[in-house]
């Protein structure tokens, strides 16, 4: 059978008993084994290849350029782990038939089982590592709803979690090893890695890739320190326990540590780390399994304890370490298997497994009591059981471990080990089975059916048999498992026989045996001292751990997502600034190629009064109007210093545009407190103000360097300087940019202009239609209003000037082209001569004189300026091309004409419209029904009935 | 010569066009009453233009003058774009017009958001960079607050539109250094000077700030802060919306950028986007455990993934790029259906999103919860979901780019990261006490969940040819 179907048998058949537990729990139950057995039927047909040295590959390639490959192969160590699954799962589906109640959804059962048990044999047979990493999670999936069967105990949901977090993250952890093998090695598959000891052990990465892919086989292995998932899964059904937790799952761990032993194994790193954890494992088991009152608890500690001492024969890092881990395996798959099943029915009779509530059931389960005794025989290490044979053979070969220069580290645990595991076993047996009849039983305890029964008998008998005929039996495949193990090469001397003379592992047996039975008989001391020392309880770090995880999260997101604006700046900020040094760090700064200008008193008083004045802003904020007159003074040190650096232009744009958002701004400050509270503590002020005198320094830096340096490519000016006049017909380049140069960008911005002008007039009409009209109409002013509104003196003042201020926008529009000034800036004047009159005389008043819509306005502007650049085409030249020629006017002298001219006109509408559009806007938020009147220069006699300033709600 | 270019930017034309005439139409005609057909209308036709740029483009083709690329990659991205939005829109349109906040606007929005990403990335230069973030970045604030009569939706909004000013600044002061050195905003004339060892400072300087800029689009930390709020305070389908689409288009800038423009230059940005990249994963792993709310929850879990798929950028090279836009690929798809689940959740007819309400789902809803479960799995990269697939891309791409440290850092944060996923499968199978939130919702949302969840295994399987795709689109950035 092609080893794809024996991969993919258990998956497909984990459909069936989920369908078939409509047709009775008999139908669901034989299709979970008539599945399994065909697996193991085609495992088993191709044993005489295996045990004649074969290896038997069946290839697919599935995601190639992931290097995933779909690639199985059968040596000796997969036979002997695929024959333990399938094996021991047939007889664990046959017991757990009879073991779980009529209540439990059986069909879901079998499902899980069958869904493990294919991730299981994917395991062993895979040859690529990444699947292998796929099937191990599936594990961790598929045993965590096993575990977690009976949603109706807490402590299986406890259990199912705790196991799902350490065994998948352990897994987690192991990819990142997977993918580093896989990147020293070239390949992801095992049977080229295997070949690559050399390279692999010579790598660097050697040692972070044996961390992780350990970390992933302690964590399923249950090894000390994460040892602790393990007793507490074991709420799940004993079937489960029995299978997942003896037999299979936690051996997948011991699994790939035998498969990678080729590679990884024989470096003082592998032995310390892997010898190290096994041997502390195995002797804390065994302590710890003394103590438990709680007899899968007890058998849980006592797994914890063998599958360290595999661990530990494993890290050994020889051959004969190796062969015996091998045997080990073998024999503690059949006696825990058979124990657990044991235990099992004990629970199932007697319905408690609590140890001090059991005793004297030899007489009443006789059949379940032979079986016990053997399997419990075995485990403590007593001949003729199998047990014995490992264990001697592992005592024998600590006594020849060096552990750090000390001869007696090692076989010292491992004795002490042996010890506690030759008393647990017998207590195992002594206070649940001797002892007098108790009448208190929970239950009423008797043998059960055969259906409970058979499984663990078949398992005994092996016990039985390999330990007998030890050679004959197990020799074959322990040799060929072994083989695998080991990679080839000559197998060491070893041979399977229970009397080896009388070597030293000998005499530690039976101090081991008799110490047991010593420490045993004095178990209720013993135990009175265990429970009044103090230890830490597993459970109750992995609780804190985890409790600690929450809280550093919680700590986390509430230290970093406060909702404050503020503080989201302040990182970004914060991490930009460390960008940037690094920048500069890695960056290569060439000197200077520019020397700094001679610095002039009259511009540097400029700059000093710019710095105090935006200081001055940064102190006194709270104070809104001081703030706003100081952002004034700003605007205008800023436009100066344009003026200063040749810009007219923009220095002339800059003053208009300042006085347009001063008043704008003011007009804002009509709906604002007078004074912006404090709402942050002084040490955030000073952390932000810290960010803040960092980050302008280094901008501030940062252009000081680049000005001092030329840039890469020659500034685009000199093009401008060379062609405005001839090709523009302008000597204001700033302006034949705008209207020809760059004439589509400007077109594009009016129309921006006007759309956001529009935007501001709808968002306004929404908010005066809805609720809020109510409450900007009663709102009371803070402060008392003057009762002048329009100051006689500013009324008279702006109606002088609004001819003046109209004029002076109709010359710098046509000095424009040529002089700095243009459509824009003509623009922003018209507009403020226009504002004026908004705030001197009163909206009412200024609105009454309107004539034309501004929205009209800015359409016509922008109509103005389109209609010009289609002019072009009327001339076949594209869109936007300007011509200019010279008018001969005699009273005048010669007169330039451009259609440049026209399409500033365009923009100068667009820009009039525009900025008063939005200021109409805004102002009518402002408007209550008791400041209009008819007359701009009234005075509101009803001042005095003002009410004082309200008190603060 | 206009033809040629225009016919290579059709499909944006195309969407633009569409939008604004459906702004039109449904203004004067029917206004909020035909949002709902416009939805789906919006939807089909994205997903009409996906088709067309999926079968139609070979090769790749320039238009104005370099500024606008049509290429593998872009196709690539945009047909990953138009589709996520498209179902995403789909999707909430019963959501938002049970509880009256389905404007017309909406579809109309998300389709000039889909045009900006589009723009994106095909974005040939540093200004059509800029365009089309910013008309995707627009688009997005205003969706975020589109609850306005919600306190926390506007304020979620304002903070985004506020931080995203900020990060467009920095953005536009990195691209001028970039011109001022480079004396081109093209990428194809930035990459001839932009060589590792002879950059100037104001070059690496505008490197750094257009890096700055773009990981707050793609929130990456600490340029993430914005995230958890949006997602917290918009309506759940626009979060849906925020958590597929707009990542894609991000981090195909992001990718197009660094690639086309910066390519020479590997060794001066990796390590910024490993930096970035390692908060990335750590933070939202680490954030996430302690979130109650599962759309705060979806927020860091965007975070970190965008964490994994910057391991991808950061390995710069080819097989990285690819492994990039697969797990963006692939990401989009497990967000659409964990995102239908989240839209289902509701009782008593409103919205639910505190995960302690998911107890014992899985005796309730069977199908559903096994399709989460199948989801949670998948994001949380557990294999053999095709979450893992994702991640097993961009970590390989890492080891062999040598970046052993980020990958190794990067299964630690998955580590941690799984747990907070698990949590939410722990809950509706093991949960202790009976939550009472329903899943109804329309047959839409139960297709999106269960074909989603049906993905993640198909994928397993067969990936419908999309990692080729990925690798012919990468190989066309990386050269």
């Amino acid at each position: 059978m092609s080893l794809f179907l024996i991969a993919a048998l258990p998956f497909l058949g984990a459909v069936f008993p989920a369908l078939l537990i409509r047709a009775g729990r008999n139908a669901s139950a034989s299709a979970a084994g008539l599945t399994t057995f065909l697996a193991f039927a085609g495992l088993l047909l191709h044993a005489p290849a295996v045990f004649s040295g074969e290896v038997i590959t069946a290839r697919f390639d599935w995601l190639p350029g992931l290097g995933l490959n779909a690639n199985f192969f059968l040596d000796g160590l997969g036979f002997l782990f695929a024959t333990l699954i399938l094996g021991i799962g047939l007889l664990i589906i046959l017991y757990a038939r009879f073991y779980l109640s009529r209540e439990d959804p059986m069909g879901q059962f079998y499902t899980y089982l069958l869904l493990f048990q294919g991730a299981m044999v994917g395991i062993v047979l895979s040859d690529n590592i990444l699947l292998l990493l796929i099937f191990w999670e599936l594990t961790s999936l598929s045993s965590f709803l096993l575990i977690g069967y009976w949603k109706h105990l807490p402590e299986g949901r406890q259990g199912a979690r705790m196991a799902l977090t350490i065994t998948g993250s352990g897994g987690l952890a192991m990819i990142g090893g997977m993918l580093i093998l896989g990147h020293i090695a070239g390949s992801y598959d095992l049977s080229v890695i295997l070949q690559n000891k050399d390279l692999i052990q010579a790598s660097p990465l050697y040692l972070p890739a044996l961390i992780l892919i350990l970390i992933g086989c302690f964590t399923k292995s249950a090894q000390f320190p994460f040892h602790f998932w393990l007793p507490h899964a074991m709420a799940a059904p004993t079937p489960v326990s029995a299978y997942l937790h003896s037999a299979t799952m936690v051996k997948a761990g011991l699994f790939l540590m035998a498969r990678m032993w080729p590679v990884l194994a024989g470096t003082p790193e592998w032995f310390y780390i892997v010898a190290t954890t096994g041997l502390v494992t195995m002797a804390l088991g065994a302590v710890i399994a003394l103590f438990k009152d709680d007899l899968k608890g007890l058998l849980a500690f006592s797994t914890v304890s063998h599958l360290g001492l595999i661990t530990m024969l494993l890290g050994f890092g020889t051959k004969l370490a190796a062969v015996i881990a091998v045997f080990h395996i073998i024999n503690h798959a059949t006696f825990k298997a058979a124990l657990f099943m044991s235990a099992g029915i004990v629970d199932h009779e007697a319905h408690t497994r609590d140890i001090k509530r059991l005793g004297g059931l030899r007489h009443l389960m006789p059949v379940t009591f032979t079986i016990a005794l053997v399997a419990a025989l075995s485990m403590a290490g007593i001949p003729p059981f199998n047990g014995f044979l490992s264990k001697e053979m592992m005592l024998e070969e600590t006594v020849h471990t060096v552990w750090a220069g000390s001869h007696y580290f090692v076989p010292g645990l491992a004795l002490i080990a042996a010890l506690f595991s030759a008393a647990y076993s017998f207590r195992f047996i002594v206070h649940v089975f001797f002892g007098p009849k108790r009448d208190d039983y929970p239950g009423h305890p008797h043998d059960p059916g055969a259906g409970l029964w058979l499984a663990p008998a078949a398992l005994i008998t092996l016990v039985i048999l390999i330990g007998l005929f030890s050679a004959k039996l197990a020799g074959p495949l322990v040799a060929v498992a072994a083989g695998a193990v080991i990679g080839g090469g000559e197998l060491p001397y070893y041979s399977l026989k229970l009397w080896h003379g009388f070597t030293p592992a000998l005499y530690m047996s039976i101090v081991a045996v008799a110490g047991g039975a010593l420490l045993l008989a004095a178990h209720g001391p013993v135990m009175r001292a265990w429970n009044a020392a103090p230890r830490p309880e597993a459970k109750v770090i992995f609780d804190a751990v985890m409790e600690a995880l929450a809280r550093l999260a919680k700590g986390i997101t509430d230290g970093l997502h406060n909702g404050a604006i503020t503080r989201y700046g302040a990182i970004m900020v914060a991490f930009t600034l460390a960008l940037g040094w690094y920048a500069y760090e890695s960056g290569t700064t060439g000197p200077a190629t520019r020397a700094l200008q001679a610095i002039e008193p009259i511009p540097a008083l400029g700059w000093l009064s710019l710095v105090l004045a935006t200081l001055m802003i940064v102190a006194r904020h709270r104070n809104r109007l001081l703030a706003l007159i100081l952002v004034g003074v700003v605007g205008l040190v800023v436009s100066m210093s344009f003026n200063y650096l040749s810009a007219p232009d923009l220095a002339l744009t800059q003053l208009s545009v300042e006085v347009v958002t001063i008043v704008l701004m003011l007009l804002a400050l009509n709906f604002m407190p007078k004074e912006t509270p404090v709402e942050t503590p002084a040490l955030t002020r000073l952390r932000d103000g810290a960010i803040a005198v960092v980050a302008g320094i280094g901008s501030g830096g940062l252009i000081y360097a680049l000005m001092m340096r030329d840039f890469a490519a020659p500034p685009i000016s000199e093009f401008h300087l060379a062609n405005s006049y001839k090709g523009g017909g302008g000597t204001n380049v700033v302006n034949v940019i705008l209207v020809d140069f760059r004439g589509f960008d400007t077109f594009g911005e009016i129309i921006v202009l006007g759309i956001a002008a529009m935007v501001i007039y709808a968002l306004t009409e929404a908010v005066l239609g809805s609720r809020v009209r109510a409450y900007l109409l009663n709102r009371k002013p803070d402060l008392p209003q003057a009762g002048d509104a329009h100051p006689m003196m500013m009324v008279v003042a702006t109606r002088v000037m609004m001819p003046l201020a109209l004029m002076i926008a109709a010359y710098i529009f046509f000095r424009g082209h040529n002089l700095p000034g243009g459509g824009f800036i003509a623009g922003l004047i018209a507009a403020i001569a226009v504002i004026m009159q908004y705030m001197a005389s009163g909206f009412s008043w200024t609105s009454e004189r309107q004539r034309f819509y501004y929205h009209g306005i800015i359409g016509s502007g922008v109509l103005i300026a389109a209609a010009t650049g289609i002019g072009a085409w009327f001339n076949d030249l594209p869109f936007l091309t300007s011509a200019f020629g010279y008018l001969h006017w005699p009273p005048l002298n010669e007169f330039e004409w451009a259609t440049a001219a026209l399409f500033d006109l365009g923009v100068f509408l667009a820009v009039v419209g525009a900025v008063l559009l939005a200021l109409e806007s805004l102002s009518r938020f402002a408007w209550q029904p008791g400041i209009s009147s008819e007359h701009a220069m009234d005075i509101n006699p009803a001042r005095d009935d003002e009410p004082k300033k309200e008190n603060e709600v | 010569m206009i033809q040629a270019d225009l016919s290579i930017v059709l499909p944006e034309i195309v969407l633009a066009l569409y939008a604004m005439v459906a702004l039109l139409a449904a203004v004067y005609t029917g206004k909020d009453k035909l949002a709902s057909t416009l939805v789906w209308v919006t939807g089909g036709l994205m997903v009409a233009l996906a088709v067309w740029i999926a079968t139609g483009g070979n090769g790749s083709q320039e238009a104005f003058g370099g500024m606008f690329v049509d290429d593998g990659f872009s196709r690539f991205a945009k047909v990953v774009i138009l589709v996520a939005a498209a179902a995403v829109m789909i999707m909430g349109q019963d959501y938002m017009s049970r509880r009256g906040m389905l404007p017309f606007e909406y579809p109309i929005l998300i389709a000039l958001s889909a045009v900006g990403m589009m723009v994106m990335v095909s974005a040939g230069d540093l200004m059509a960079l800029y365009m089309g973030l910013e008309l995707q970045s627009l688009a997005l604030y205003v969706v975020a607050s589109l609850r306005r009569d919600s306190v926390k939706s506007t304020e979620a909004g304002l903070k985004y539109f506020v931080l995203g000013a900020l990060s467009s600044g920095l953005l536009l002061y990195g691209a001028s250094l970039v011109y001022g050195f480079a004396g081109t905003t093209k990428f194809a004339g930035i990459i001839q000077v932009a060589e590792h060892g002879h950059m100037s400072l104001g070059m690496l300087f505008g490197l750094v700030f257009l890096i700055s800029g773009m990981a707050f689009k793609v929130s990456a930390v600490p340029f993430h802060m914005w995230t958890p709020d949006v997602y917290e305070g918009s309506p759940t389908p626009v979060t849906a919306f925020f958590a597929t689409a707009p990542k894609v288009a991000a981090m195909g800038l992001f990718a197009r950028v660094l690639h086309d423009a910066f390519g020479g230059a590997i060794v001066d940005w990796q390590q910024v986007i490993v930096v970035l990249s390692v908060l990335s994963m750590f933070l939202g792993a680490v954030a996430a455990i302690g979130q109650r709310d599962i759309k705060r929850l979806m927020a860091f879990s965007s975070i970190a993934h965008m964490g994994y798929a910057l391991i991808g950028l950061a390995a710069g090279t080819e097989a990285g790029v690819s492994a990039m836009l697969v797990y963006l690929a692939i990401y989009v798809t497990m967000n659409v259906g964990t995102f239908s689940f989240i839209l289902m959740l509701e009782k008593d007819g409103k919205p639910v999103t505190d995960i302690d309400a998911l107890n014992q789902f899985a005796s309730r809803e069977p199908g559903k919860a096994l399709a989460v479960l199948v989801l949670m799995f998948s994001l949380a990269g557990v294999p053999p979901m095709l979450g893992f697939f994702a991640k097993l891309g961009v970590w390989q791409a890492g080891v062999d780019a040598g970046l052993m440290g980020l990958v190794i850092a990067s299964a630690v944060a998955s580590v941690i990261g799984a747990f907070y996923y698990l949590r939410i499968v722990f809950y509706m199978y093991f949960g202790a006490s009976e939550g009472e939130v329903e899943a109804k919702g329309s047959p839409v949302l139960t297709l999106g969940l269960m074909a989603s969840a049906a993905l993640m295994l198909i994928g397993v399987v067969y990936q419908f040819g999309i990692d080729g795709a990925a690798a012919a689109a990468a190989a066309t950035l990386v050269n």
